[in-house]
C-alpha cells in the first residue's frame, strides 16, 4: 500500500570532511510491495537519497510523494517523526541504555498503544525476529547479528508501510551476511512492507532486490530487475560496477559484427555504423577456453584458483588480456596457448566516449 | 514547482511543526548566550570608549602611560612568564616520570596534581602567610630566633612568593596534558625509531618531543592565562609586598570613587593578553590532533632510572609536602590554635570553629549562598552547554559556530573583568541586580559556560547521530528523543561537566569580590573579608570548612555521577567507534 515516487531530487553539500555525496536530478518511482535496492559506490548519493525519503534531509530541487501525498520539496519537508516509515541503520543504532524490550517498544510508546496491546506486538515482532527470551537483556550483551535483530523488530513493531534500510549487514561477517539475507527476503515477503535497501554491495542487491536501482556520481544509472540489470547494462558505468567485467575496445567491421584487437570477432546488435569504435562488455563466465584448432588464441598469463571457480588471465595474441573463469576441472597452465571462444549473445555494446 | 505544493508538507503535517519546540528552546539558549557574555562585553567596550565629554580613547591613554597602571601590567606579565616557566619544568618531569619511568609512588604525583588543581589558590596563600609572613611567619620565627639562621628566613610577600604559590596551583594544567599527550603517542612510533638505529635519547628528541610538544606549550599557555587571572592569591600575597598586578590595580579602581572608564580600559588590555595566549594555545593544541590518531597502542616500554628513581621519588614527595601538605596542615593547625605562634600546640582549642559557626553571623549565609549559586550556576551552565552543543553538532543552522565562539569567549575573560563587565551592564540597565545574588550567578554561568559547552560537547561527539535518528524515525518529538536518548546517553558527561563548573564556583574569588554585598556574600569572599579584617585563627576555621564543603561536592557528585551508564554502554555497537 506504499507507493514511494521521486522526481528530479537534487541535493548538494558545501565542501567538507563530512559532508554526504550529493544527488541530481534523480527520479524513481517505487511500486508497493516491493523490494527495492539503491546500489552504487560510496559516495554515489544512495544513502543521501534514502536520508531524503526519511526526512533527515531536505532536497535543494524535486518531489518526493509517498502515496500520492507531497513530503518533500524545495526548502520544506514533512520531518521523519511525522512520517510513519521505519529505518535500519548501519551500526543498528540500538540505545545502549535501553533493554531490548525497552528499544522494541519504543515505538509504541510515542504511539500511545495500550500497554497490553504493546506487549504481545512486543512479542510479536522479536518472535519475527528470533529474539525471544532476551527482551531483559542490554544491547552490549548482544552480539552483532542480535543487535541487528533488534534494530528490525523495533522498526517492524510500528507497522511501517515503507522500511529504509541503510547498509543494514556491512557490520556483519560473513556467514552471519548470509544468513540475515535470507531472512530479510523472507520478511519483506511475510509483511508487504516496501524495503528500500542501500547497499554499495552488488552480490547483495542481486540476491534480495524486485528492482535495483543503481546510482552512480549523484545520478540514476539504470532501474531495472536485477537479471536485467545485470545481463543488460544501460552503460559501461552499470557494467563496470555489476560483477567482475573485461571491457575492451572493438571496432565496428560490417553489419552486426565488431572486431577485438588479436583476431576475436563477435556478432553484436550494434549502435554504431562502419568503421565506428566501440566498447564490448564480455563477462569472465562467458568466455570459453579450449584446445580447440582453430582461433582465435590466446596466452594464458596467470592462474587463480578459488575453490568453486578457476580464474585465468588470458592475453590475446597482439591483443588485450581478458579476465576468464573457467570450471576447476578445466586445468590451464600459465603460459599455455589456449583457443578463445566468446559467447556474443551475452555481451553488452557501449559506443566509445 | 508551485507553491501549493511547497506549502502542502507544512499543512499535511499538522499543527506542530509550525514552530516547534526546538526552536523556541534554540532560541531562548542563543538569547541567554547573548545576555551573559555579548552584552556585557560590549558594554565594557563603550565604557572604555567613553571619556569626559563623549566618545574618546583618553581611557586608553591613560592606561598604557599611567605609571600605576604600566607597572601592574609589568608585573602581571612577569608573574605569568615566570609561573609558566616553571610550571612547564615541573608539569613535564613530572608527566615523564609518571607515563615513561618505573619512579615508584605514582599514585602520589596523579594525587599531588589533582589537589593542587583543586585547592583553592587563595587559600593556599593564606597557609603560606602563616608559615612565612616576614615577621611572624612560623618558619621564619624558627629558623631566625630559634635556630639563629637569619639567612634562611623567607619574604612570602615577595614576586618570588607569589610565583611559589601560584604554579603550586598552575603546575597541573601541564601536567595533565603533557601526560595524556604522552600516554596516547602509540609505543609502536618510538619502537619504529628505535629498529631503525635510534639511540633512546634520540628517539625522545626526534620522535616523541614533537608529538607531545603541542600539548605541552598549550599546557604551559594555559598555566599563564590562569596565573595572571587569580585575584586572590595576587591581592593576599603581592598587596603587603606592593606588587600590583591586573586584577588588583582594577579591584582598586572601585574604591570611592569608582573609575569605571579605567577599568573597563584596564579590563580590555587583561582581555587582550589572555585571548592573545588563548588563541596561540588553540592553535598549538590543533596540531596535536595527529597524536590520537594512533588509537590503542602498547604501553611503552618504561625506562628504568636505577638509583636516580629515589632522587624522581623525593622530589615528588618534596612536591607533595610544599603543594598540599605544608599548606593543610597549617591551616588545621591554625585552626585549632587559641593564638598562632611557634608555642600554637599548647592551646589548642575549638573556639575558633565555634565563632565561625555559629558566632559570626556572615558564615551560615556565605555557605548556603555559595552552595546554592554553585549548585544552581553549574546546573544552567551544563544545560546552556548541552543545548549550544547541540545546536553545533545537530543541526545545520547557519551561524551555529559562531554561538560556538561566543560560547567559548569567557575562557579569555579573567573573573575580575566578568565582574566590571557586568557591572557596567547592568548599572545601565533598569533592573537593579548590583549587589544581588542574581549578578553573581551571572557572573558565574557567564564565566564558565564554556566547560558547560565543551563537556556537552564532547559526549555528544561520542553519541552516533543515529541514536537520536532512529527515535526521530519512530515517531518521537525533539522533546522526547532528548529525554529518552540524548540526554540519558550524555549523562556522564554531563555530571562531569556539572562537577567541572561546581567546583570552581564555590571557590570563585575574583568575580565575587566586586559583586557581592552583605546580604549576597558568598564563602571565598567571607574567607577574605575576615583575613582583610586580621583575625587569624577564625580564617584557617573557615578555610577548613570551606575545603571541607567542597570535598563533600566533589564526592556526592562523583556518586550520582557514577558509572552506572558507562559500564553499561560499554563496547555497544550503537557508540560512534
Amino acid at each position: 500500500m506504499a507507493t514511494i515516487s521521486i522526481k528530479g531530487l537534487t541535493k548538494s553539500f558545501s565542501a567538507g570532511d563530512d559532508a554526504p555525496a550529493a544527488v541530481s536530478d534523480l527520479d524513481l518511482d517505487i511500486k508497493d510491495n516491493q523490494f527495492v535496492t539503491l546500489l552504487g559506490p560510496s559516495g554515489c548519493g544512495k544513502t543521501t537519497t534514502l536520508r531524503m525519503i526519511a526526512g533527515y534531509i531536505v532536497p535543494d530541487a524535486g518531489t518526493i510523494h509517498v502515496n500520492g501525498r507531497l513530503l518533500s520539496a524545495r526548502g520544506s519537508v514533512v520531518p521523519p517523526d511525522r512520517r510513519g516509515m521505519g529505518m535500519v541503520f548501519q551500526n543498528y543504532a540500538v540505545w545502549p541504555h535501553k533493554t531490548v524490550y525497552e528499544n522494541v517498544v519504543f515505538g509504541l510508546k510515542v504511539r500511545k498503544t495500550p500497554s497490553a496491546e504493546a506487549k504481545r506486538r512486543v512479542a510479536d515482532a522479536l518472535a519475527l525476529v528470533n529474539l525471544t527470551g532476551l527482551e531483559q537483556r542490554y544491547p552490549n550483551e548482544l552480539s552483532g547479528g542480535q543487535q541487528q535483530r533488534v534494530a528490525l523488530a523495533r522498526s517492524l513493531v510500528v507497522e511501517p508501510e515503507i522500511l529504509l534500510l541503510d547498509e543494514p549487514l556491512s557490520n556483519l561477517d560473513a556467514k552471519l551476511r548470509e544468513q540475515m539475507r535470507v531472512e530479510l527476503k523472507r520478511l519483506q515477503r511475510r509483511t508487504g512492507i516496501t524495503f528500500v535497501y542501500v547497499t554499495h554491495d552488488q552480490a547483495e542487491a542481486l540476491a534480495l532486490s524486485d528492482q535495483i536501482a543503481v546510482i552512480h556520481g549523484g545520478r540514476l544509472q539504470q532501474y531495472g530487475a536485477p537479471q536485467e540489470v545485470y545481463a543488460k547494462p544501460a552503460n559501461r558505468i552499470v557494467a563496470d560496477f555489476m560483477g567482475l567485467v573485461n571491457l575492451v575496445s572493438a571496432r565496428v567491421t560490417g553489419p552486426g559484427t565488431a572486431a577485438v584487437a588479436g583476431g576475436l570477432t563477435l556478432a553484436l546488435a550494434l549502435p554504431a555504423g562502419s568503421g565506428d569504435d566501440v566498447e564490448v562488455a564480455i563477462r569472465p563466465e562467458n568466455i570459453r577456453l579450449g584446445a580447440s584448432a582453430s582461433g582465435p588464441y590466446a596466452t594464458i598469463s596467470e592462474r587463480t584458483f578459488l575453490g568453486n571457480i578457476t580464474e585465468y588471465y588470458a592475453s590475446l595474441d597482439s591483443g588485450p588480456t581478458l579476465r576468464v573463469q573457467t570450471h576447476p576441472v578445466q586445468v590451464f597452465a600459465v603460459g599455455d596457448k589456449v583457443s578463445i571462444e566468446v559467447d556474443a549473445s551475452q555481451c553488452s555494446v557501449f559506443r566509445s566516449s | 514547482m508551485s507553491v501549493e505544493a511547497i506549502a502542502s508538507p507544512v499543512r499535511v503535517s499538522g499543527p506542530r511543526t509550525g514552530l516547534r519546540l526546538e526552536h523556541i528552546v534554540m532560541g531562548g539558549a542563543v538569547l541567554c548566550l547573548i545576555v551573559l557574555v555579548v552584552l556585557p562585553l560590549l558594554s565594557l567596550l563603550f565604557g572604555s570608549l567613553r571619556g569626559e565629554q563623549g566618545m574618546s580613547l583618553d581611557n586608553f591613554a591613560e592606561v598604557l602611560s599611567g605609571r600605576l597602571y604600566v607597572n601592574a601590567l609589568k608585573n602581571s606579565l612577569i608573574l605569568g612568564a615566570w609561573t609558566g616557566l616553571f610550571s612547564l619544568v615541573m608539569g613535564v618531569s613530572l608527566a615523564w616520570a609518571v607515563s615513561r619511568t618505573d619512579v615508584p609512588g605514582k599514585a602520589l604525583i596523579q594525587l599531588t596534581a589533582s589537589l593542587s588543581y583543586l585547592s583553592p589558590p587563595f587559600l593556599t596563600a593564606i597557609a603560606f602567610v602563616y608559615l612565612f609572613s616576614p615577621n611572624a611567619g612560623l618558619i621564619n620565627v624558627l629558623v631566625r630566633d630559634v635556630l639563629g639562621l637569619p639567612f634562611l628566613t623567607f619574604n612570602i610577600f615577595s614576586m618570588t612568593g607569589l610565583v611559589l604559590v601560584t604554579v603550586l596551583h598552575t603546575f597541573p594544567f601541564v601536567y595533565l596534558l603533557a601526560s595524556s599527550a604522552l600516554l596516547s603517542v602509540d609505543a609502536s612510533y618510538e619502537e619504529a625509531a628505535q629498529i631503525l638505529g635510534a639511540s633512546k635519547m634520540r628517539t625522545a628528541l626526534t620522535v616523541t618531543a614533537p608529538l607531545v610538544a603541542p600539548a605541552i606549550l598549550s599546557g604551559t599557555l594555559l598555566a599563564f592565562v590562569n596565573a595572571i587571572a587569580l585575584f586572590g592569591s595576587q591581592a593576599i600575597i603581592g598587596l603587603p609586598g606592593r606588587i600590583v598586578t591586573l586584577p588588583t590595580r582594577i579591584y582598586a579602581l572601585f574604591d570611592y570613587p569608582p573609575e569605571y572608564g579605567l577599568a573597563s580600559a584596564l579590563s580590555l588590555l587583561f582581555v587582550v593578553i589572555t585571548v592573545v595566549a588563548l588563541y596561540l594555545q588553540r592553535a598549538f593544541l590543533a596540531r596535536r590532533s595527529y597524536v590520537t590518531l594512533a588509537g590503542k597502542g602498547a604501553r611503552p616500554q618504561l625506562i628504568s632510572l636505577g638509583p636516580a628513581r629515589w632522587a624522581v621519588l623525593a622530589f615528588v614527595v618534596l612536591t607533595f609536602i610544599v603543594a598540599i601538605l605544608l599548606p593543610y596542615s597549617t591551616l588545621i593547625a591554625v585552626s585549632f590554635s587559641k593564638s598562632w605562634g611557634l608555642d600554637f600546640w599548647k592551646g589548642l582549642t575549638l573556639a575558633n570553629y565555634k565563632f565561625i559557626l555559629f558566632e559570626y553571623n556572615v558564615t551560615q549565609r556565605a555557605i548556603l549562598n555559595s552552595l546554592g549559586l554553585a549548585t544552581v550556576a553549574a546546573t544552567i551552565a551544563v544545560l546552556l552547554g548541552a543545548i549550544i552543543g547541540w545546536i553545533d553538532l545537530r543541526t545545520r543552522i547557519p551561524g551555529r559556530k559562531l554561538l560556538d565562539y561566543f560560547a567559548l569567549i569567557p575562557l579569555g575573560l579573567p573573573g575580575i573583568v566578568v565582574a566590571v563587565a557586568l557591572i557596567q551592564f547592568w548599572l545601565a540597565m533598569p533592573l537593579a541586580l548590583y549587589g544581588t545574588l542574581a549578578i553573581l550567578l551571572l557572573a558565574y554561568v557567564g564565566r564558565y559556560i564554556p566547560l558547560g559547552v565543551r563537556a556537552a560537547n564532547s559526549s555528544l561527539r561520542q553519541i552516533d547521530p543515529s541514536l537520536e535518528e532512529s527515535a526521530q524515525i519512530l515517531g518521537a518529538s525533539w522533546l522526547t528523543t532528548m529525554r529518552e536518548v540524548t540526554l540519558p546517553l550524555i549523562r556522564p558527561g554531563l555530571f562531569a561537566g556539572w562537577l567541572l563548573v561546581f567546583v570552581p564556583v564555590i571557590q570563585e574569588l575574583s568575580a565575587s569580590i566586586l559583586l557581592f554585598s552583605s546580604s549576597s556574600i558568598t564563602l571565598a569572599v567571607a574567607v577574605y573579608n575576615l583575613y582583610e579584617t586580621g583575625y587569624i585563627e577564625p580564617v584557617a576555621a573557615l578555610a577548613i570548612i570551606n575545603m571541607l564543603i567542597i570535598g563533600a561536592a566533589i564526592f556526592v557528585a562523583n556518586k550520582l555521577g557514577g558509572g552506572k551508564i558507562a559500564s553499561r554502554s560499554g563496547p555497544a555497537q550503537g557508540l560512534a567507534s
